[in-house]
């Protein structure tokens, strides 16, 4: 196990860079690795989320725990969370957590008075903590959408008469417990294509042919250069792997024109936050949680407990 | 003829024609305004406008003669007053609703719903009594009193109809009210039930049937009439006509007799004899009312046997007194056995055709029309009729149903009327399972409810003939919704067109027939029968016209201007030479588009009008049907249409005549998707799918969950399951825009995978995404409402709601009782789970009874506590009077159910599966655009089920969702695989809907490609939580001490007797013991070595005795179940001894010998 050194040093490059939206390459590791690296900022990077609703007055249409269930599912701003407890192993409040240490409160009133229906959203919620909002998404310059529906998320909607008004703490959690305390929306990686056109054989086909050629992919990922009359790879990422030009060149009877292989070690990765976090800080949060997790399992690989903790795994690692 | 010119006119526009989509909105039209329950709906306001009246007025008067106390039946001389009591006017007021103080007020269907009412109205009716006095100069003189609008009872109503408090009310006020605006009625409430009237089918009465009998068999045909007169209320007189084999049973005599059964006659009369009993002597006569032409050889030979068997009677006397010998009555005198054989033959005989003096004529041809169809058939001029032939069978909906049982009623009430009689016509009739709860856990599954339909055939009867889909059914019957097993093919479901005829009267019908020239019998001479075509009208053979072609081109032009009545039937058997009128009810029947010249006689202006009218209300189907552009074809009819499948096939059929399938049709198909039910119109592709695929959904979608009314949260229905997200289908069928199904969705757009990931998606299981279900994937609510309410017992004794106090009050359940609040309910928001009491009630026992030590308890508990095996919430609490003003409470507990392993969910196409594990989504497999699926199924749940139409659903879903539009799957179009594959191209995925995944795990490419895209998928109500039984001890049966029975009463799991059978192979004997004996029902006895019975026994006191043999040393435990030691007593309570030898049967019987 000591011997050869398997150490690489992947690099990173950042392609977009948004508020809740990230792409960047990362080349020089494994699937392993930029795996590992996906599963985390899904599931494992800390966020607060609302856990605990004690409500006060419900006349409204929807039942105590469905507006709950609702709460829950509402983003807040969690920059703070990494630097959070976790309200089960929390000594400041023997693990009920209602501190400032691992909680932060909430409060909601609302009652309809007039004949129009009341929206009640995330914008009535109010935060103990400032640091600790609900995501506010009309400040990301999405430019396009009317003002006025900025409203936040709706919680529930109330007639003349009906009330709502409660009290939430919401807490430090992770998206492997429940989906409502992961701060991605969408992780996704690809392998970076690398598409080879033979180019002599290209040449034996009529402009039709190549067309057919172009189209039979779904995606825009060849072209014909309107001067040259070639077919070209306009954007290699966008194949999606589906092997329709593959099939299609076997079809017709050119196998060898178009060849197209993955790249092992090369992975283009799209962070979509859900705004908890900032997609870059989500990366680096990622990162340092898995950080934390092998240091866990390094500092516990020369300790006698660790068979206790990691059994099998242990034991495998010193080489059993 | 006017008519035809403003035709001719109309072909000269080519661009006038419709397009088949233009046909939608001539269905919209329809079903706006005759909804979806229009037969329940149409039938009851038939029974409460006209037959109810009809009822009242066939009443005869009531006549009461006061009779001398003394001696009955002797005539007073003098003076004498008879009272006639008459029937008039009925009248129906709004459902109404008396209090137990004696306030009255108009009651709508919410509190009757809540209060467990029943939603009736009172029925009052004008009585007038005379009384007739007669002086002793027999001058009479008339006293009339008139009684204005009595009260005779109550009359349930059905929601919506015309009676209903709710008809006509707009969709504002019917929330106002709390109603749901997408309910469509057509049921009742009954005790706060709602309950649903199932239609019943059944053979059309006054129809003649001929069979051929297989051989061997005493008889080769049958001809049988089941004749019923109208209005009438007796089961029908069914008479048969049978004709003997050639060689009968005893293989005597070769003659092939034809007899006919009498009703109340134990013994077949041959049918010259009835003839001639009714008057037709000579066999001229009778030959010419059976075989009308007498150059016909064939038939007249055929009819030789019968003349020649009734040679001996040659005279109406003898014929009257040959019927009467072999009548119910004996030992009477011949001129009363002719009277008797009189009356039979005027009133019991084919009642339908008269039974009044002097219908001897009209009976004799019809006797004869039935034998000569008999004839017919022995000589295969016409095929054996076909039983189950649509056209055949008749619907009783709810207004017949409801009829039947209000003439009873009210006979009854006619007679003992004397008494103040007050009769609530109750539902539950003679007629087992014709009223049952309306079904509500999805609006699809109460629409289906309302449209059901049942034959009362024999479950058992292994025929499989009324259980196959005729082909008399297209467009009447759904070809896919019906259930599965003992049920199937009985039980059916009205297609989404169909109108049931509501019955009109024959009589305009008759003096139409008078009018054009049909010649009754009186007029003609039987010679002429042949050349001519007879006439029937509702069976009954009225007469015989000589220009049949001019009489039914008349009449159906009549029709279709609603000069007659759109629902009445028009049959011309060419063949026959026969033309069959029908006005009855029952009859299913369906709208067409007319066709004339190939061409249809609406156009592309009648459409637009439709399209461009303001209000609902002007215009609409009705006018398209008044306009003679549609008319109603019922089944009979449409055998004599020729009816093209699509507007596309008129215009391929003019513009290549030579090719056309038809160059004669006469009438258009409005949309073949309409021969589907309710259920299989919510699937997508069904003509892509197996059918017995779409059968299974049928059935399923019906338990899936959704939004089955808006007023839920208004109503404590006993059960009610209701999603937190509902979604409208992204691909749709055109029929579900009538059903509502978008705005009371049963499901969600799932994205879902077909892939083998992991395993643990295996036979019928599927993988779901626990993320997906942490945001709230199906999750949904759990309604069950307890009920309960404070019964008077004898005149004093009331039970009273309150807190049940230990201190008095025994047999207090285990439960807690510490959420009951001081007026012993559970307020609403309590968490209640287990066995704890949500309802104190107790009953106050009687003191006087004197028990010594109970004496400290002075009530009993009657509490009602939650399923032990349920948790949740006190979501609403009711507290109200019932109709006897009793206190009564529902109390409604919420519970959330959120997917889990074990629960059932399915697509819309018969693919149902349990969830095998849930992956969070990290775990799940992605694509590039880092979409993970919410349900991954497995592959091999596709190939041998042929399920094509959720695979096209998945891929239409695709494009649906990236157009942001929604995909028509509605069957019998020109969609093909072609073109929604290529515009999922275009929207730069993969045409067939594959995509690359990468392993979740792993980060790997998975090597095959996953079928991907959103699937509508329904949560079905089958959940692991309310099926999770386990048990190590538990309660008891009281008899056998055997464990209980079912998961309610936390029972045992049976080891029976196939488990047994694998121990005893395994040799696990000790196993076996302890299923069956020391985990069941282990007993100990004691028993008498001597005599083998069994000892008395004080363990205490370790005394044993066996009086009998005055033995108390030799007594022997003894370990037996207690079910044996049941019976054992029971045999010794019949004097037999069973003995329990302990001993070996040689040493037990040397110590009886030495005892001897």
């Amino acid at each position: 196990m000591e011997g050869a050194s398997y150490q690489r040093f992947p690099k990173v490059k950042i392609r977009e860079l948004k508020d809740d939206y990230a792409k960047f390459e990362l080349r020089e590791t494994d699937a392993s690795v930029a795996n590992a690296l996906r599963r985390v900022m899904i599931a494992e990077v800390p966020t607060i989320a609302i856990d605990l609703v004690e409500i006060e007055v419900n006349s409204s249409v929807l039942n105590d725990e469905f507006i709950a269930h609702r709460l829950g599912l509402i983003p807040l701003t969690s920059e703070r969370a990494m630097s959070m407890r976790f309200s089960r192993d929390c000594d400041a409040c023997d693990g009920d957590g209602q501190c400032e240490f691992c909680s932060v409160e909430f409060h909601l009133r609302a009652k309809c008075i007039n004949d129009q229906t009341l929206d009640v959203t995330s914008k009535d919620l109010y935060s103990s903590d400032h640091t600790v909002v609900p995501v506010d998404f009309s400040d990301t310059s999405s430019g396009f959408e009317n003002p006025e529906d900025q409203r936040g998320i709706t919680i529930v909607k109330l007639r003349k008469g009906q009330e709502l008004r409660l009290r939430a703490i919401a807490r430090k959690g992770i998206g492997k417990d429940h989906a409502k305390w992961s701060p991605a929306a969408t992780v996704t990686f690809m392998y970076e294509p690398e598409i080879h056109i033979n180019e002599e054989m290209m040449e034996t086909l009529s402009l039709e042919e190549k067309t057919s050629v172009v189209e039979s992919s779904p995606t825009k990922v060849f072209g014909i250069n309107p001067h040259t009359q070639q077919v070209e790879v306009v954007d290699p990422e966008a194949y999606t792997y589906d092997d329709e030009v593959l099939k299609k060149v076997e079809a017709m009877g050119k196998p060898g024109l178009v060849e197209i292989y993955a790249k092992e070690d090369s992975f283009i990765f799209t962070v979509e936050s859900t705004g908890a976090v900032k997609a870059s800080q989500l990366v680096l949060n990622a990162i340092e949680v898995l950080k934390q997790k092998l240091d866990a399992v390094r500092l516990s690989e020369d300790t006698v407990e660790a068979d206790d903790q990691f059994g099998e795994l242990g034991a495998h690692m010193r080489g059993g | 003829m006017d008519l035809e010119e403003e035709y001719d006119q109309g072909y000269n526009d080519e661009e006038e024609d419709i397009t088949q989509e233009d046909a939608w909105a001539v269905i919209s039209s329809y079903f706006e305004e005759k909804g979806l329950v229009r037969q329940q709906l149409d039938s009851f306001d038939e029974f409460i406008q006209n037959t109810m009246q009809e009822i009242v007025d066939e009443s005869a008067d009531i006549e009461i003669r006061p009779e001398s106390q003394h001696n009955p039946g002797h005539q007073p001389d003098f003076a004498e007053t008879i009272y006639k009591i008459s029937f008039g006017q009925i009248y129906l007021s709004k459902p109404m609703m008396t209090e137990s103080d004696g306030e009255t007020a108009t009651l709508f269907p919410k509190a009757a719903r809540l209060r467990n009412l029943t939603y009736s109205a009172p029925l009052y009716v004008d009585v007038s009594k005379r009384a007739i006095k007669k002086g002793h100069d027999g001058e009479e003189v008339t006293e009339t009193q008139d009684f204005a609008k009595v009260f005779i009872g109550k009359v349930p109503i059905m929601l919506r109809s015309s009676y209903c408090t709710l008809f006509q009310n707009s969709e504002k006020d019917l929330t106002e009210l709390g109603e749901c605006p997408y309910d469509q009625g057509g049921y009742f409430i009954i005790n706060g039930s709602e309950k649903v009237l199932i239609a019943q089918e059944k053979m059309s009465t006054n129809h003649v049937y001929v069979f051929k009998k297989r051989q061997p068999n005493k008889y080769a045909y049958v001809g049988e009439v089941r004749s019923m007169a109208e209005s009438q209320n007796r089961p029908p007189s069914t008479m048969f006509v049978r004709m003997l084999s050639r060689t009968s049973a005893k293989g005597g005599s070769s003659g092939q007799y034809i007899r006919a059964t009498l009703p109340y006659i134990r013994i077949e009369i041959p049918i010259i004899i009835v003839f001639r009993a009714l008057g037709f002597v000579a066999d001229k006569d009778i030959l010419e009312h059976i075989c009308y032409d007498f150059a016909d050889t064939q038939m007249m030979e055929l009819l030789r046997p019968s003349l020649e068997e009734a040679f001996v009677i040659q005279n109406q006397q003898v014929a009257l007194d040959y019927i009467g010998k072999r009548g119910a009555t004996v030992g009477v005198t011949k001129e009363k056995r002719i009277k008797y054989a009189r009356d039979i033959l005027q009133k019991e005989m084919l009642p339908h055709v008269g039974v009044g003096e002097y219908c001897e004529t009209k009976k004799a041809y019809y006797f004869g029309y039935i034998i000569h169809r008999l004839l017919l058939c022995a000589l295969g001029r016409r095929a054996e009729d076909d039983r189950d032939h649509y056209g055949n069978k008749r619907l009783d909906l709810a207004g017949p149903l409801l009829g039947g049982l209000f003439r009873m009623l009210f006979r009854k009430l006619t007679r003992d009327v004397r008494g103040y009689v007050q009769k609530c016509v109750d539902n539950a009739g003679t007629r087992a399972g014709v009223s049952q709860v309306l079904n509500r856990l999805t609006y699809a599954s109460t629409l289906s409810h309302l449209r059901r339909l049942n034959s009362p055939i024999g479950r058992e009867g292994k025929l499989a003939k009324p259980r196959q889909l005729h082909n008399s059914q297209w467009g009447m019957m759904c070809p896919a919704e019906t259930p599965e097993g003992q049920a199937c093919g009985l039980v059916k479901n009205l297609a989404l067109m169909v109108y049931i005829t509501v019955g009109s009267a024959a009589y305009p019908i008759l003096e139409f027939l008078e009018e054009w020239g049909t010649e009754n019998f009186e007029e003609i001479s039987p010679a002429v029968i042949p050349q001519a075509t007879k006439i029937f009208v509702n069976g009954l053979w009225v007469g015989i016209h000589r220009d049949p072609d001019m009489l039914v081109r008349t009449l159906r032009r009549l029709r279709r201007r609603v000069d007659v009545n759109t629902e009445v039937g028009v049959v011309r058997d060419i063949r026959l030479k026969e033309l069959r009128i029908y006005t009855d009810y029952g009859r299913c029947s369906r709208p067409l588009f007319i066709v004339e010249k190939q061409r249809l006689l609406i156009k592309k202006k009648d459409i637009q009008k439709l399209q461009q009218r303001e209000t609902p209300e002007d215009g609409g189907w009705h006018d398209l049907v008044s306009n003679g552009f549609i008319e109603y074809i019922d089944t009979e009819e449409e055998e004599t249409t020729m009816i093209s499948m699509t507007i596309n096939d008129l215009v391929s059929a003019r513009e290549n005549p030579g090719e056309s399938y038809s160059d004669t049709y006469t009438h258009c198909e409005i949309h073949p998707s309409l021969i589907l039910g309710v259920c299989a119109s919510i699937i997508p592709f069904p003509d892509h799918n197996q059918s017995p695929r779409n059968t299974y959904q049928s059935a399923m979608g019906k338990q899936a969950m959704g939004i089955y009314v808006t007023n839920f949260q208004f109503r404590m229905d006993t059960l009610a399951y209701v999603l937190y997200y509902p979604q409208k289908p992204l691909v749709t069928t055109r029929a579900m825009e009538h059903l509502h199904f978008r705005q009371l969705p049963a499901g969600i757009n799932a994205i879902v995978a077909i892939s083998c990931y992991s395993g643990y998606n295996q036979e019928d299981s599927v993988i779901m995404n626990q993320s997906s279900i942490d945001r709230g994937f199906f999750r949904s609510l759990f309604f069950r409402s307890y009920r309960d309410e404070e019964k008077k017992m004898g005149t004093l004794v009331k039970e009273d709601f309150g807190r049940p106090d230990r201190a008095n009050t025994m047999g207090m359940r285990h439960g807690s009782y510490d959420k009951l609040d001081d007026d012993g309910l559970a307020p609403p928001g309590t968490r209640v789970g287990g066995e704890d009491v949500i309802i104190g009630k107790t009953t106050p026992i009687a003191q006087d009874d004197a028990q010594g030590q109970a004496s400290r308890y002075t009530r009993r508990d009657h509490s009602t506590s939650l399923r032990h095996s349920e948790t949740g919430m006190v979501d609403q609490v009711l507290l109200t009077t019932n109709a006897d003003g009793l206190r009564f409470v529902k109390v409604r507990v919420r519970s959330v159910r959120i997917p889990q392993i074990g629960d059932k969910f399915s697509s819309r196409h018969g693919q149902k599966g349990t969830v095998g594990m849930t992956y969070t989504q990290e775990d799940m497999p992605w694509t590039v655009e880092g979409i993970t699926p919410d349900i991954i199924v497995n592959p091999h749940a596709i190939p041998s089920r042929m399920t094509i139409g959720q695979l096209i659903e998945c891929i239409m879903g695709k494009v649906a969702a990236h157009m942001g539009k929604e995909g028509d799957a509605t069957p019998f179009t020109d969609v093909t695989v072609d073109n929604i594959s290529r515009a999922l191209h275009k929207c730069g995925y993969q045409m067939r809907g594959f995509e690359t995944m990468y392993n979740g795990h792993t980060g790997r490419r998975l090597t095959a490609m996953i079928f991907l895209g959103p699937t509508y998928y329904q949560r079905l109500k089958h959940m692991v939580d309310d099926k999770i039984h386990s048990r190590g001890r538990g309660p008891v049966q009281i008899l056998t001490r055997q464990p209980a029975e079912g998961r309610s009463r936390d029972g045992g799991l049976r080891f029976g007797e196939m488990e047994r059978d694998c121990m005893i192979a395994h040799g696990a004997a000790h196993f076996l013991k302890e299923r069956l004996f020391d985990q069941s029902d282990a007993y100990r006895v004691h028993v008498c070595e001597r005599c083998g019975l069994i000892a008395i026994a004080n363990i205490k006191k370790s005394s044993f005795e066996c009086r009998s043999c005055k033995n108390k040393t030799d007594i022997v435990q003894v370990h037996i179940p207690y079910a044996c030691k049941l019976l054992f007593q029971e045999l010794m309570s019949m004097a037999i001894a069973p003995r329990m030898l302990t001993k070996d049967v040689k040493q037990a019987k040397d110590s009886k010998k030495k005892g001897a």
